[in-house]
C-alpha cells in the first residue's frame, strides 16, 4: 500500500522505529546539515526536525531515504527485509508503470504566493555545508520540465541553489535529460518552463532518479512503483502537473542564454568537486506549499546517504536493461560507490564476456555515470562487497585483468578527473575482469575455492549444520 | 555596525583594488546573493569605515585574511555571465 504523502511515510518511519524527531530549535546555518551528515555516517534514523530558526511553522525531514530500511519502509514493505529482496522488488515494480492522474486541487494548493510575496528563505532551507556556494533548496525533490517539441514529461533529482528571493541557479548537465531539454529551449531562444515538487510523497522523489530513457514519464515510473496512480494537480503559472499532494512546489522558466555562478556544493561523489561556475538560472513565477509545510533534505556526502541507495535501485534497473540477452546472474550499484561503479556476476560462457558486458553498460546511458565495473563468476554474491574485493585481489590479474578505456564521456562532479577535464567532460574508464578465462582447464588451472560451500562433501555440510548448536556455537 | 560579506575567485588579482568595481557578493548572514558597485581593498585600514569581505576559493575554502568592501549602490538582478564549463 502506498502512502499517500510525505507525512504518511515519517508516520510509518516512526512507526518502525527509524525516525529521530528533534523538538529543540535547530539553526539552518549548517547545524541541520551537521545533524544530518553526522547521521548519514552512522547509518542511523531518519530526522525530523521540528523548529528551525528564523522558519516558524516549518518542519525539515532529513534523509529521507538514506538506508535500504527506510527504503523498504517507502515501499510499504517490511524495514528488516535483504537489500536483495528490495531490490527485486524494487524491479518488478519498475516493469510495471502506471500513469498518473489528473485531480483538480490538493493540499499542495493550500497556500499559492506570486509576484513580490515570493521568498524562497522563508522555508528555512540549510545551509548544508560549510563552503557551499549557497542555500540548496532542493536536494531531495524533482523538477518537472517538458520536452520542447514532444510531450514528453520528465522528472528528474538535479541541484538547485537559491540566488536571492525568487532566483535559483543549478547544473544542467547536456548528458541529463534536463540539459537536452533545456538545449533545445535555449537553441530557440525560449524559457523553459519548470515546477520543483518538494516533500513528495518519497516513492515519486525516488522516480525522480531514475534513468529511463529518452521519453519515458517518470511519472508513470513512480505509478508503478506505488502500486498506484500519482494524483496530480496543474501549476499556476506554467504548463505543467505536480503531485498533488506536495509540500512545497517552486514554478518558474529557466532563462535562455543566462549564466550566473553557482556552486561549489558538496555532492554525491564525497567531495566538492565542481567549482563555482556560471549555470543557468530558474526565476520563480509562483510558490504554492501546503500548511507548516516540511522541507525535504539530503545531506550528500561520504557514504551512504539518500543517492548511495536510490541509484543503487535505478541504476541497477537501468544496467539490467542493458545486460538483457547476455549470460547475466545478478547486477548490483554498491552504495558505497556511490553509483560509479556496476559490479555483474555472469556465467562462464564464452571468451571476452566481461568486455561485452563493459560494452553494453558504456554504450548505455550509464556510460556517462558509471566509470568502474567489476565482473566476477557467478559464485561471486555481487550484493556481498566482501566477496567482491576478494574477488579482485584474487582473481583479476594486475595487468592482463585490468582494462582502461581513455576518452570515454565523464561527469563534472568526477574528483579524479583534473579541472579541464571536468570542464570538457573528458574521462576514461576501467574494467576489472575477475573471471576465470574460458580457455583455463577447471581441472588442472582453476584453483579450488576453499569455503565451507566448497570444500566439504555435502552431507557432512548438513550434518555441521544440523548440529551447528550442539558444537556450542 | 560593520556586515560581513564573502565573495568567490581563484585569481585574487581579477578584483581591481581601490577603484569602482561591480561585483557579485553574498551576505553571510543569510547567504543571499547581491551585485553592488563598489570599492573593495586587500588592507582593510585602506577602508577604514569599509565592510568585511572573505575571499573564498571557486571549491569553497576560505581566504585566512578578509578584505575591505565599501558598498556605493546597488545594482539590480544578478551578475550575469558566459557559460564555460559542465559540458
Amino acid at each position: 500500500m502506498a502512502h499517500k504523502d510525505l507525512r504518511e511515510f515519517i508516520e510509518a518511519l516512526d512507526k518502525a522505529g527509524h525516525l529521530v524527531k528533534v523538538k529543540q530549535e535547530v539553526d539552518w546555518n549548517l547545524e541541520v546539515g551537521a545533524i544530518i551528515r553526522k547521521a548519514c555516517e552512522l547509518e542511523e534514523r531518519a530526522t525530523l526536525f521540528e523548529k528551525v530558526k528564523d522558519a516558524p511553522g516549518v518542519r525539515i525531514l532529513g534523509s529521507p531515504c538514506a538506508t535500504y530500511a527506510r527504503l523498504a519502509v517507502a515501499m510499504g514493505m517490511d524495514a528488516g527485509r535483504p537489500v536483495k529482496e528490495i531490490a527485486k522488488e524494487f524491479d518488478k515494480r519498475i516493469a510495471n508503470p502506471i500513469k498518473p492522474l489528473l485531480v483538480s486541487s490538493g493540499p499542495c494548493k493550500e497556500n499559492i504566493i506570486k509576484g513580490k510575496d515570493i521568498d524562497l528563505f522563508k522555508f528555512g532551507v540549510p545551509m548544508i555545508h560549510d563552503g557551499d556556494g549557497g542555500r540548496y533548496i532542493s536536494t531531495w525533490h524533482f523538477i518537472v520540465t517538458r520536452d520542447f517539441d514532444s510531450s514528453w514529461v520528465n522528472w528528474g533529482m538535479y541541484r538547485q541553489m537559491i540566488h536571492n528571493e525568487t532566483m535559483m541557479g543549478g547544473m544542467l548537465l547536456p548528458f541529463q535529460h534536463i540539459g537536452k531539454i533545456f538545449q533545445k529551449y535555449e537553441k530557440a531562444n525560449k524559457p523553459m518552463p519548470f515546477a520543483t515538487a518538494i516533500g513528495t510523497e518519497p516513492l515519486c522523489a525516488v522516480a525522480g532518479v531514475l534513468s529511463p530513457g529518452m521519453g519515458v514519464n517518470e511519472a508513470d515510473l513512480a505509478g508503478g512503483l506505488r502500486k498506484e496512480p500519482v494524483e496530480l494537480v496543474k501549476c499556476e503559472t506554467v504548463d505543467l502537473e505536480v503531485p498533488a499532494h506536495a509540500e512545497i512546489v517552486i514554478e518558474g522558466h529557466v532563462l535562455p542564454g543566462v549564466r550566473v555562478d553557482e556552486g561549489p556544493f558538496g555532492e554525491y561523489t564525497g567531495f566538492s568537486s565542481a567549482p563555482r561556475n556560471p549555470r543557468p538560472v530558474y526565476e520563480v513565477s509562483c510558490i504554492t506549499h501546503r500548511h507548516n509545510p516540511i522541507l525535504t533534505v539530503s545531506n550528500m556526502g561520504m557514504p551512504v546517504d539518500d543517492n548511495d541507495i536510490i541509484t543503487n535501485s535505478s541504476f541497477r534497473n537501468v544496467a539490467n536493461s542493458v545486460l538483457a540477452g547476455l549470460p547475466v546472474v545478478d547486477v548490483d550499484v554498491p552504495a558505497y560507490g556511490s553509483c560509479h561503479l556496476v559490479v555483474v556476476s555472469v556465467r562462464r560462457a564464452y571468451s571476452g564476456i566481461a568486455h561485452h558486458v563493459a560494452s553494453a553498460i558504456w554504450g548505455s546511458k550509464l556510460g556517462s555515470q558509471a566509470p568502474y565495473i567489476i565482473v566476477v563468476d557467478e559464485d561471486v554474491d555481487v550484493f556481498n562487497l566482501g566477496e567482491v574485493i576478494h574477488a579482485v585481489v584474487m582473481k583479476c590479474h594486475p595487468v592482463r585483468g585490468v582494462h582502461a578505456q581513455p576518452n570515454s564521456p565523464g561527469h563534472a562532479l568526477w574528483p579524479f578527473l583534473n579541472f579541464h577535464e571536468r570542464h570538457w567532460g573528458q574521462a576514461a574508464h576501467l574494467l576489472l575482469d575477475c573471471t576465470w578465462p574460458v580457455d583455463w582447464d577447471p581441472n588442472i588451472e582453476i584453483p579450488a575455492k576453499i569455503s565451507f560451500g566448497t570444500s566439504y562433501p555435502k552431507a557432512l555440510q548438513e550434518k555441521v549444520v544440523s548440529n551447528w548448536g550442539k558444537y556450542g556455537f | 555596525m560593520a556586515r560581513e560579506y564573502d565573495t568567490y575567485t581563484d585569481d585574487v588579482s581579477t578584483i581591481k583594488e581601490g577603484v569602482e568595481i561591480t561585483i557579485a557578493i553574498r551576505e553571510t548572514d543569510i547567504y543571499r546573493t547581491r551585485v553592488v558597485k563598489a570599492i573593495v581593498s586587500s588592507n582593510k585600514k585602506a577602508l577604514p569605515d569599509g565592510d568585511t569581505l572573505w575571499v573564498r576559493y571557486n571549491l569553497g575554502p576560505l581566504r585566512p585574511e578578509p578584505w575591505a568592501i565599501k558598498i556605493l549602490a546597488d545594482v539590480p538582478g544578478l551578475l550575469i555571465k558566459k557559460a564555460v564549463g559542465d559540458q
